[in-house]
């Protein structure tokens, strides 16, 4: 039962993770591989401010400005220039900008893990099972953002803007949508997201290295494609999955070495089930 | 199939200029070993951009022929270097001379990784895209993680192939790398000329269009990651006779992506390319690592960034074509040869027919006055046609 | 613009050959390589030989390897700081005989490979002795390439037998793994009821010591229960937590970064085991705060807290040079750099182009003669002919 917790716990940090690359990736059509370290860069101000002798709130708000500055920044300097480039040249840029995020905070921070300090909050017993109250909140906030985005994408005129480009960018062009605007509001919900997702690590992991963003990111990228990549709530649901699926696997001391194996497995196992993502929408193909 | 790859049907000079380069390298490197004249540290530094050139070189088959995403090809280096490797020490306890060992342990790990190419290759019938590279990465850590756990290959300690490793008083190693490349130069590129090398960028090109012109697009999908999984896995052997020991946290996925980056630095479809940045990079993290000891290191990282990030924009930028044509070296001779030509030799000429200024000419017509006085003729309506 | 590649393709291969070739010096190998067993007793050297690239030393440049960047990037940088914090010392003391030394030391990322290509950028800049590399695998990496050149080795913080198996001149600072978990089963069966481990299984520090404490266990037929993570991949130790609850004492043979997690998540699951470990936890308590009130002690052979004299001047220095506290690594960084002044001191060395392989034979020889012994920031060390280091180790008590 506790494990359960555990794996929607860590799923929720994942599914928050996925949530932005599938939203990018749904309208810029291209995997963002800086999304993890845009984590890290929110896990960093959030570190900063609490040493800083900031307060939570304080500080959740500083990580959501500066990760959206950031995302906003990159995708301006790194991915504008290549629009209309090969998908492939934006992907490599897209690791340049990664591993330039991660010198740059080694330089700034050195790299030696630092730990954050975030106050507990309390254990409840459920089911027989000792839960924190962090990780509860953890799913909370995970199913409110993703219901929030739900709405936003179909009910507000960016939203729906932004389905439009992601179906058609040419015909959304010609029906007056600024591409290039939708593209930078995306980056900027991405990255707000990463900002989320970071926080919650903290709750979860608290520490902060460089490298913390890349792992959860292949994870959380692994997730939003098992969920079928551009479906919010398949997001969702492939992250959560992807959760209890590794402390499942964890818990069993003979399978605990083979875990990332099992994980990435499974990944395999599902999409020659289904090419598309669990909730993937399929798309025919025109000649 | 096999017979057409070995047979070069269009020899041409132009075609082999890579093949000179590398064996005008190669006999440099010997004849200059051969003197003492070689420092170990370029022999070793030959030895990565020789397996380097192989990687990238395959998986350009992959990625710039066929035109799917693969981000898992350390992992099949990875299958080579484990597996390949740990038969060439078995072999080792029976024969004596390393280059032996290394030869059929060359065969076993290719064949293996080639086993593995096609066990990827499978799901690549069925997927597309990114969906096929986020397979093709799980793949690679699957292996990885696989070969961390298992007892044979020293887990989380890595093989210790101490055994079979080329040290420096054995036969330079670089040599037996240098002519595998050109050997696997020899047999991608006649692949790439030969009727399937055209059926395999057919596919790339448009996969539904060649399969109505009838050509067998599973088999050639599963042929490409098998070839490009067995060159893998050989120069997954070189690895391991070249370093002790093996370890898994080699091949990560931020490996093959390295991979990946010689191929898109490269250029996509072009193997000269390929080969030109498979030297360039190992050369770039040789030089920073030297250059950069102690507390600069964290710049190497920065550094490599940089240079990767401002090559792929100003490669690809749509913005910059326009900057690039007019600053790039061919228009600056087309610029200096032009002033020497005289307007009758262009106009005699079919082949520069496309230089001749239009623009003036359209300009003229455009400008035709109307005289004050002069009776205004309609233009008559289009008789259809655009 | 295809023609032009294939020419660019031809001259820079070319150019490339000539630049390498160039520079290059007389590598012919005259020294026979390790594995061929030679004696303490019948080494013969000459240490006012000049090696082929220490022509144009003015110092004594010692080399080393480690990974400054990436996932392991805090160990390799806390060896660098504390041995350059020796090597400041020894320089601002004179020297050796007037002669100063000088760091020498490549980001290998934790990878053979690099660690490799590293060894040979050292040795072709004129190194004369070095530190090895930190991690285990790029440690035997480099200790099979120094072998080679017959150039001593002396691993700080490489823990793993491979290491110092690899070559007849490789040594180590630290304790080896297998000690680690001998030590420990010994310790921890005799004390105490539920036992509970969890170790690393991707990484070679942790499996090496858990392997010999299974194997201990075995022998003195005690059961516990073990949880494993993978390092790359596992930040997030609830699931192992929550396995080992009721455990009294939970065995931690892994680095103190995950062991500070370990620390938190036992906070959070109302876990209130001992924490027991080996060397590389030192430095948890940097991982740790206020709110973890289990007891973490660690078998050590260095303890910043102290009161030896030589220790806390050591954590003077290093504090008021880097802002924080050393760790065992830099401990070990520290002391092996003096190891391989004082055994140069004790050879009589006057040479600053002295060759490697010679200095390299010579500080072998010295280092296993039964009167070599150095007492460091990391207590009392001798040597055996294996390489290994013999020092007793400490117990270090938090909370």
């Amino acid at each position: 039962m506790s494990i359960l917790f555990d794996g929607l716990s860590l799923g929720a940090i994942y599914a928050l993770i996925a949530l932005g690359y599938t939203m990018v990736y749904g309208i810029a059509k291209m995997l963002n591989f800086a999304h993890g370290d845009i984590i890290m860069v929110g896990a960093y101000a959030v570190f900063v401010t609490l040493m800083g002798g900031g307060h939570i709130a304080l500080a959740i708000g500083i990580s959501v400005i500066i990760c959206v500055v950031m995302g906003v920044v990159v995708e301006k300097f790194a991915y504008k220039p290549l629009r209309g480039a090969s998908p492939l040249a934006v992907l490599i840029t897209a690791i340049g900008v990664s591993y330039l995020l991660q010198s740059v905070s080694q330089l700034i921070f050195g790299a030696a893990p630092k730990q954050v300090t975030i106050a507990s909050m309390g254990t409840v017993t459920l089911f027989g099972a000792k839960i924190s109250l962090s990780s509860i909140l953890t799913l909370v906030i995970g199913a409110i953002i993703m219901a929030c985005l739900t709405v936003f994408v179909k009910k507000t005129k960016t939203g729906r803007a932004m389905v439009a480009v992601s179906e058609d960018k040419g015909a959304a062009m010609l029906m007056g949508i600024n591409v290039n605007r939708i593209i930078t509001v995306t980056f900027a919900i991405g990255s707000a997201l990463a900002a989320a997702a970071s926080l919650f690590y903290l709750m979860q992991i608290p520490s902060v290295e460089p490298t913390l963003g890349s792992m959860p990111g292949i994870k959380a990228f692994t997730a939003a494609v098992i969920g079928g990549i551009g479906s919010i709530p398949g997001a969702m649901i492939g992250g959560v999955l992807l959760g209890v699926i590794e402390k499942i696997c964890l818990s069993i001391p003979v399978l605990a070495p083979y875990t990332t194996a099992v994980e990435f497995g499974l990944l395999i196992v599902i999409l020659l089930v289904r090419p598309i993502g669990l909730l993937g929408k399929k798309r025919r193909e025109k000649v | 199939m096999i017979k057409s790859i070995l047979k070069s049907d269009d020899f041409k000079l132009k075609n082999c200029i890579n093949y000179i380069a590398v064996i005008a390298v190669l006999v440099l490197l010997t004849v200059l070993n051969s003197m003492g004249e070689l420092k170990a540290s370029s022999m070793n530094l030959f030895v990565q951009i020789g397996y380097s050139i192989i990687l990238a070189v395959s998986l350009n088959l992959v990625v710039g022929f066929l035109g799917e995403l693969s981000l898992g090809h350390a992992g099949f280096m990875c299958v080579g270097a484990y597996l390949g490797t740990f038969i060439s020490m078995q072999l080792s306890t029976v024969i004596e001379s390393k280059v032996i060992c290394l030869l059929i342990s060359m065969l076993c790990g290719g064949i293996l990784a080639a086993f593995f190419g096609f066990l990827v290759g499978l799901p690549a019938l069925r997927l597309k895209g990114d969906y096929l590279a986020i397979v093709t990465l799980a793949f690679g850590e699957i292996v990885r993680t696989v070969f961390k756990n298992l007892p044979w290959f020293g887990k989380a300690m890595g093989l210790s192939t101490n055994a079979v490793k080329f040290n420096k008083k054995d036969f330079p190693l670089f040599i037996i790398v240098f002519i595998t490349v050109i050997v696997v130069l020899f047999l991608v590129q006649n692949l790439v000329r030969s009727k399937h090398g055209r059926a395999i960028t057919a596919i790339r090109d448009n996969e539904i269009a060649a399969k109505a012109m009838g050509i067998n697009v599973t088999y050639y999908k599963l042929f490409v990651f098998v070839i490009a999984a067995f060159f893998a896995g050989v120069a997954g052997v070189f690895y391991g006779h070249y370093t002790t020991p093996v370890m898994y946290t080699f091949f990560s996925y931020n490996y093959s992506i390295e991979i990946l980056v010689m191929v898109v630095l490269g250029g996509m479809g072009s193997i000269n390319g390929s080969i030109i940045a498979a030297t360039l990079i190992p050369i770039i993290n040789f030089k920073l690592q030297e250059k950069l000891p102690g507390d600069l290191a964290a710049l190497k990282f920065l550094i490599y960034a940089l240079i990767l990030i401002g090559i792929v924009i100003f490669n690809n930028a749509p913005k910059l074509n326009a900057f690039k044509e007019k600053f790039s070296v061919k228009a600056l001779i087309a610029r200096l040869t032009a002033k020497n030509r005289k307007p009758e030799d262009i106009l005699n000429d079919p082949a520069h027919w496309d230089k001749i200024p239009t623009k003036i000419a359209m300009d003229e017509v455009l400008s035709t006055d109307i005289q004050a006085g002069s009776e205004y003729v309609p233009d008559k309506p289009g008789k259809g046609g655009k | 613009m295809k023609k032009f590649t294939k020419v660019m393709a031809l001259l820079l291969s070319l150019s490339m050959v000539l630049a390498f070739a160039a520079c290059g010096g007389n590598t012919e190998e005259t020294t026979a390589a390790g594995g061929e067993e030679t004696t303490a007793a019948d080494v013969s050297y000459d240490l006012t030989k000049e090696g082929d690239y220490t022509a144009d030393n003015t110092e004594y440049v010692i080399g080393a390897t480690g990974p400054l960047t990436g996932d392991a990037a805090s160990y390799g940088i806390s060896v660098q700081q504390g041995a350059q914090l020796a090597i400041d010392e020894i320089n601002a003391a004179g020297g050796l005989n007037g002669v100063n030394f000088k760091l020498d030391m490549k980001d290998d990322k934790a990878t053979a490979a690099d660690a490799s290509t590293g060894y040979d950028a050292l040795f072709e800049a004129g190194m004369q002795a070095s530190l090895g590399s930190v991690t285990s695998g790029s440690a035997e990496s480099f200790a099979t390439r120094a072998a080679e050149d017959d150039v001593f080795s002396l691993t700080p913080s490489a823990s793993a037998d491979n290491v110092i198996n690899a070559s007849n001149n490789s040594f180590r600072v630290c304790f080896g793994d297998p000690d680690n978990g001998i030590m420990s089963a010994e310790k921890l069966a005799k004390e105490y009821e539920n036992i509970g481990v969890i170790y690393d299984s991707s990484d070679a520090y942790s499996s090496g010591i858990y392997d010999a404490f299974k194997t201990k266990m075995a022998e003195l037929n005690v059961t516990y229960i073990e949880q494993s993570f993978d390092a790359e991949n596992n930040r997030d130790f609830s699931t192992q937590v929550e396995a080992l609850k009721d455990c009294d004492v939970i065995f931690l043979p892994i680095y103190y970064t995950e062991a500070g997690l370990i620390a938190k998540a036992c906070v959070a699951k109302g876990c209130d085991a001992f924490l027991f470990g080996c060397d590389g936890l030192d430095g948890v308590a940097s991982q740790i705060d206020d709110t973890v009130t289990n007891k973490i002690s660690y078998l050590t052979p260095f303890d910043v807290n102290s009161e030896d004299a030589k220790v806390s001047a050591f954590v003077t220095a290093y504090e008021t040079k880097y802002g924080a506290k050393p760790d065992q690594f830099a401990a070990d960084g520290y002391d092996a750099v003096y190891v391989i002044f004082e055994a140069m001191k004790a050879l009589g060395v006057n040479n600053v182009k002295v060759d490697p392989a010679e200095l390299g034979k010579a500080l072998t020889a010295t280092l296993t003669s039964a009167d070599f012994s150095y007492d460091g920031v990391t207590g009392g060390m001798v040597w055996d002919a294996s390489g290994a280091c013999v020092k007793e180790p400490i117990i270090v008590e938090l909370n």
